[in-house]
């Protein structure tokens, strides 16, 4: 996120503080970047999008009916919905800027392998990130949600830039910019009650 | 294209990288930002970790010298 903002020289400490203590804790999934090839069109921007989306309604919608605290399971079970209500929102501008109908596959054919390939924010895989979910408690899971929300927020960023002058996009981007950031801070107030 | 190109790894450093780092350079040449939440900032830090929880990033970052070089956890 803050290579995103603007900072040239960024680098995230390996293993967070529980390495620099010397403990050798197993972590969540490595997340990524989200990075765009030049000329990259928009349509294939909110496919990309929406694939994203649909993987962490997955994930969030597991998690929801897995976790044994009741307010996580709350919130998981809300984040599962406003995800679906993003997918909608992704898909309606891409009906906007394309002129086409957004059909339940419309992103097949922007990118191909998409709906294979099992992934959700920050490039993690669903079921990777379920698998080390599991049986982890409350902390554990809100952080790894925390650190989804954060690749999501600036992914959208990201997203927003890409599309120029193109207001109608940019609507939408900024709506979904301030969800996640929401989202983010729904998970963080939890996770701060929960320490 | 698949969906997992359109990401990158972060930049990381290790630790030990850190605590290298941090040894030679003088404090103001550097952000050093810890952005987990202030009860766990509380319990324990890096020497001269400024706190930023993640969730307060998007409104606080203008806190920091985007110049300079940024290490977070």
């Amino acid at each position: 996120m803050l290579a995103t903002l603007g900072f040239t020289n960024v680098s995230s400490m390996e293993g967070g503080i529980n390495a620099w203590e010397g403990l050798r804790a197993a972590g969540p999934p490595e997340t990524g970047m989200a990075h765009f090839p030049d000329g990259a069109s928009p349509e294939v921007l909110l496919a990309l999008a929406w694939l994203l989306e649909e993987g962490s309604r997955r994930f969030y919608a597991e998690l929801s009916g897995s976790v044994d605290d009741k307010e996580a399971q709350k919130l998981f079970g809300d984040l599962a919905t406003a995800e679906k209500h993003h997918e909608e929102s992704l898909a309606n501008l891409y009906t906007k800027l394309s002129g086409k109908e957004a059909k339940a596959d419309f992103h097949r054919a922007l990118i191909p392998n998409g709906t294979s390939e099992d992934i959700m924010e920050g490039g993690m895989s669903v079921t990777e990130g379920l698998s080390w979910a599991k049986g982890k408690g409350v902390r554990d899971v809100l952080e790894l949600a925390i650190s989804l929300e954060a690749n999501a927020y600036d992914l959208y960023i990201k997203m927003d830039r890409n599309m120029g002058e193109n207001a109608k996009a940019r609507d939408v981007f900024s709506m979904l910019m301030l969800e996640e950031k929401q989202h983010l801070s729904r998970l963080a107030s939890l996770l701060d009650r929960k320490l | 294209m698949g969906v997992a190109d359109y990401f990158k790894p972060v930049e990381t450093m290790t630790a030990e990288d850190v605590r290298a780092f941090i040894g030679k350079k003088k404090p103001d040449e550097y952000n050093l930002v810890d952005v987990r939440q202030p009860k766990e900032y509380e319990r324990g830090h890096l020497p001269g970790a400024r706190l930023i929880p993640v969730n307060d990033i998007p409104d606080r970052h203008k806190e920091l010298d985007l110049n300079k070089p940024t290490i977070a956890y």
